[in-house]
């Protein structure tokens, strides 16, 4: 069951840092939602829980141009990049993605807008927690590479001015989505 | 002079000569130390740097086993591990492998382990083009120059320069605007990426646990980098191990709070092992630099500095670093730590000069996330080059010749008093020198030595205690026994009132500070016997201190000098016990009766003493017995950054450093319009005192038992 103290909890660390929180109902609402903010070509790598979902059936509808092979010579010209969700972190306002398949990682690291469609159910107190779920992965899995993402891209390189979107994402958009998925091992 | 030294003074001035830089910096440490505060509001910092000190301390005492745990884990994970035993080495090691490989550009994130090895140039000579990544490293790459800082390494540069920098690139002007700027950094990297024959990144941390590292970035380049190239490098110091993911998530939760006042950055990245490439496997592999490390292991007295977690802090809360910046009060690695990481990455020549320019505030020591005793390691590293390279004749001769003979000593300050008459006329205060010696008193007065020193008035002060609750010895130090003996005089006349019998043990000498912190251990030792013997020869309840550090080194410092003397070992203990300052000891131990002081209504700031505050940890009571004396106590901005007295720091050393670090005080004091500044430290009194009077300044300087004593009934 989604816990509504941690979803506050997580809607005000990510806002904090620049992301979006929205909530949505379905999968028609998601595709609505990120049709209508990009205008170019969507990435959509291989995810459990957006296939059980139909998000690239409901995105079709919308006529949205989806990126869902050779991901390495198209990503650099997609507009955004979308993915699941392992879990997130509410102490932070991190959502923690899987990212092995590479697939997952030029989805969300080339194109300037991410959307992350996550469980709220699956947002767990504090970084504290999340290891015992990152111990699980290190043992399922002999090579891996997991990423916490909090916020969008940013630096403060020159004269420490927090400017957002150097060279990752410029836009994080995290759709809650109740009943999307409750395995913190699937994305 | 040196070469070298010539050079390092050059650098000092150019730094002084651009107040710019100044400024940023100080803006950038006030910035720094709210946003810190504001990050670890709902933590404990002190539980997080204890535990980060232990899961590395783990490692420093177990270091081949989780070495080879690490090992073993990221080869199974399908890594290519190269154990590194020095610079030349991993060079090699990595342009040997860009060669075999036909790489022609690498595209790298940041990694301060590739500056210490000096990478880009050695891809360069071997006809591979490094390019940096990450926007810092990426302008400093362009105007060919090298980080001022860990974690921000271009914080020296200003837009309208990295402007210029990216107008060359582009070939079309760029304005200075920073958005556009980053813009521009976006666009003109992109490509580098995608072309990229290999990626190197660092890692903050090697998890032995899993064989796995971690990076904790903002940018996202490292992202890129270490994705889109088919071969990734990680070039990782063997500093960066850590026994488990739980230590791990420790130094992820506590990094970025200290490095930036972030909650956490924008990525944390873990990676294990070779993972998918397009249609095969990345070749992935982990340079493990040592380097000088396994050097610093071995080092008891130095080790410590294997803890660092490199978050820059601190550099960032430095009165020097914030005077001078990091391509000068530095070589690879900048600040405190840096100046240790050079001793033994880079050589003690190259560290040589930075050793000295830390001016012992111990602002350090108090925001750094390992606990490590920065200050104290840096004075070891003084002493070794003290022995190795000389501490310069005079100085030697003087140390060992008069400071260790007390008779010899206390007979040329009394002859001092004498001979300074034609340019004290008769005055407390010298306020110009002739000659040569002018640029001391060019911006600070300085007192004259007292007609008649403490230990001589002693006899002649009265003291009238029917029932002593305490008797105590008063250790006076150098400055309150021979320039302002009258801080004796009311320390007397306080603790009597609060039934307390003071005595002045005659035999006492120099606390040996000077001496040690130039580096002559030999003499700071011989001192240490001298005055542990002195102090306990009475036996008395208490040993009371109005020099906060004189009282480190009655607490410290002697307890260290003597722990291996098996005859001395247990009485410098007991001193170490016995010795507290006086406002401790009046506010704690004898914790006066409302009523006590009489009421003075003046305005008055207090100026926190380093090592009273960061040493002894007493600050809150002289504020209380201030306020309790009726003072109306206001606070001044950076109430405890140092005065930038620091004994011969501001003599002899880096005066025009220390002038810099007083003007800053001196301006936290004017803004509070108090009239009164008090202080429980005679080096501050002397360093205010003397600021203040240049300036002309009406402002009173006072020790805080001064002022109590001026409120007695």
């Amino acid at each position: 069951m989604p816990n509504k103290k941690n979803i506050e909890r997580f809607s005000t660390a990510a806002n904090a840092v620049g992301a979006v929180v929205a909530s949505l109902t379905d999968a028609a609402e998601a595709a609505t939602y990120i049709s209508e903010h990009v205008a170019g070509a969507i990435i959509l790598p291989p995810s459990s829980s957006l296939e059980r979902l139909g998000l690239a059936n409901e995105l079709a509808k919308h006529d949205s141009e989806l990126i869902q092979d050779e991901f390495r010579t198209k990503a650099a010209q997609a507009s955004a990049g979308v993915t699941g969700a392992n879990f997130a972190i509410a102490e932070t306002g991190s959502v923690v993605l899987e990212s092995t398949p590479e697939a997952t990682r030029l989805a969300s690291t080339l194109p300037e807008k991410h959307f992350v469609l996550l469980d709220p159910s699956k947002i767990i107190d504090d970084g504290d927690d999340a290891v015992p779920l990152l111990r699980r992965f290190h043992q399922e899995q002999p090579r891996n590479f997991l990423a916490y993402l909090t916020g969008p891209s940013r630096t403060a390189d020159i004269e420490r001015v927090l400017t957002i979107g150097v060279h990752g994402p410029r836009e994080l958009h995290i759709l809650l989505l109740d009943g999307l998925s409750d395995d913190p091992l699937e994305n | 002079m040196k070469q070298r030294t010539r050079e390092y003074k050059q650098r000092i001035d150019q730094a002084l000569a651009t107040p710019k830089l100044q400024e940023a910096l100080h803006k950038f440490g006030d910035a720094f130390v709210a946003a810190r505060a504001k990050a670890f509001a709902d933590y404990d910092f002190e539980a997080l740097r204890t535990a980060i000190a232990a899961a590395k301390n783990k490692i420093l005492e177990n270091r081949q086993h989780y070495l080879d745990q690490f090992i073993e884990n990221a080869t199974a994970a399908g890594a290519t591990v190269f154990l590194a035993k020095d610079a030349d080495d991993a060079n090699r090691y990595i342009t040997d492998l860009a060669q075999q490989r036909g790489v022609k550009l690498v595209a790298k994130s940041k990694s301060m382990a590739s500056e210490e090895i000096h990478l880009n140039q050695a891809l360069e000579k071997a006809g591979i083009k490094p390019l940096e990544t990450d926007l810092g490293e990426w302008i400093i790459q362009l105007a060919g120059q090298r980080p001022s800082h860990m974690v921000m390494p271009a914080i020296h540069m200003f837009k309208e320069e990295v402007a210029d920098l990216f107008s060359k690139v582009t070939g079309k002007t760029e304005p200075s605007e920073i958005e556009h700027l980053v813009r521009v950094a976006r666009e003109q990297l992109r490509q580098g990426y995608l072309d990229a024959d290999m990626g190197i990144s660092g890692a903050n941390m090697a998890i032995a646990e899993t064989g796995g590292l971690a990076l904790v970035t903002n940018e996202g380049n490292a992202r890129l980098c270490t994705t889109l190239p088919k071969i990734h490098v990680a070039l990782v110091g063997t500093e960066k191990l850590v026994p488990t993911l739980e230590d791990a998530a420790t130094i992820i939760k506590t990094l970025p709070k200290n490095a930036t006042g972030q909650a956490i950055t924008s990525y944390i990245t873990w990676i294990r092992g070779a993972v998918p490439c397009g249609d095969e496997e990345k070749e992935l592999h982990i340079v493990l630099l040592d380097n000088g490390r396994s050097a610093l292991a071995k080092s008891e007295r130095c080790k410590d500095a294997l803890r660092c977690i490199k978050c820059g802090a601190c550099a960032n809360v430095c009165p020097v670093y914030q005077t001078v910046g990091g391509h000068v009060f530095g070589h690879v690695y900048i600040g405190a730590i840096g100046i240790i990481l050079t001793a033994f990455f880079h050589g003690l020549d190259k560290a040589t000069e930075i050793v000295r320019a830390c001016i012992g505030c111990r602002a350090c020591v108090e925001v750094c996330p390992s606990g490590i005793d920065l200050e104290s390691i840096i004075l070891h590293l003084r002493e070794t080059i003290g022995e190795e390279e000389g501490i310069g004749t005079g100085k030697s001769l003087v140390f060992r010749k008069v400071l260790r003979n007390r008779a010899l000593f206390h007979s040329l300050l009394r002859a001092a008093s004498k001979l300074q008459k034609p340019v004290t006329r008769g005055e407390r205060t010298i306020r110009h020198l002739p000659l040569f010696f002018s640029s001391l008193t060019e911006w600070r007065s300085l007192p004259a030595v007292a007609e008649k020193p403490l230990r001589d008035l002693w006899k002649d002060i009265p003291q009238q205690v029917e029932k002593p609750r305490y008797t105590v010895a008063f250790y006076a130090g150098c400055l309150n026994d021979f320039v302002y003996p009258e801080m004796g005089e009311d320390l007397v006349k306080v603790l009597n009132r609060l039934d307390v019998k003071v005595t002045f043990p005659q035999k006492q000498n120099c606390c040996g500070v000077p001496a040690l912190y130039s580096g002559d251990s030999e003499t700071a030792v011989e001192l240490a016997r001298q005055n542990v013997a002195a102090m306990l020869e009475d036996a008395p309840d208490y040993v009371v201190t109005t020099c906060p550090t004189c009282t480190m080194a009655l607490q410290r410092d002697f307890v260290e000098h003597l722990k291996d003397n098996p005859v001395w070992a247990a009485k410098a203990e007991l001193l170490a016990e016995k010795t507290i300052d006086v406002a401790g000891f009046i506010s704690n131990v004898l914790q006066p009766e409302e009523g006590t002081f009489g009421k003075v209504t003046e305005k008055v700031t207090y100026h926190d003493s380093c090592h009273l505050k960061r040493g002894a940890g007493v600050w809150q009571e002289p504020r209380q017995l201030l306020t309790q004396s009726g003072h109306e106590l206001v606070e001044m901005e950076h109430a405890d950054r140092c005065c930038g007295f620091g004994g011969s720091y501001s003599f002899s050393s880096h005066p025009d450093i220390a002038r810099r670090i007083l003007e800053d005080k001196l301006n936290d004091i004017k803004q509070t319009e108090a009239a009164c500044v008090a202080m429980d430290c005679p080096g501050c009194l002397l360093q205010l005192a003397g600021g203040l009077d240049k300036t002309g300044s009406k402002v009173r300087v006072k020790h805080t038992i001064e002022l109590l004593a001026e409120s007695l009934k």
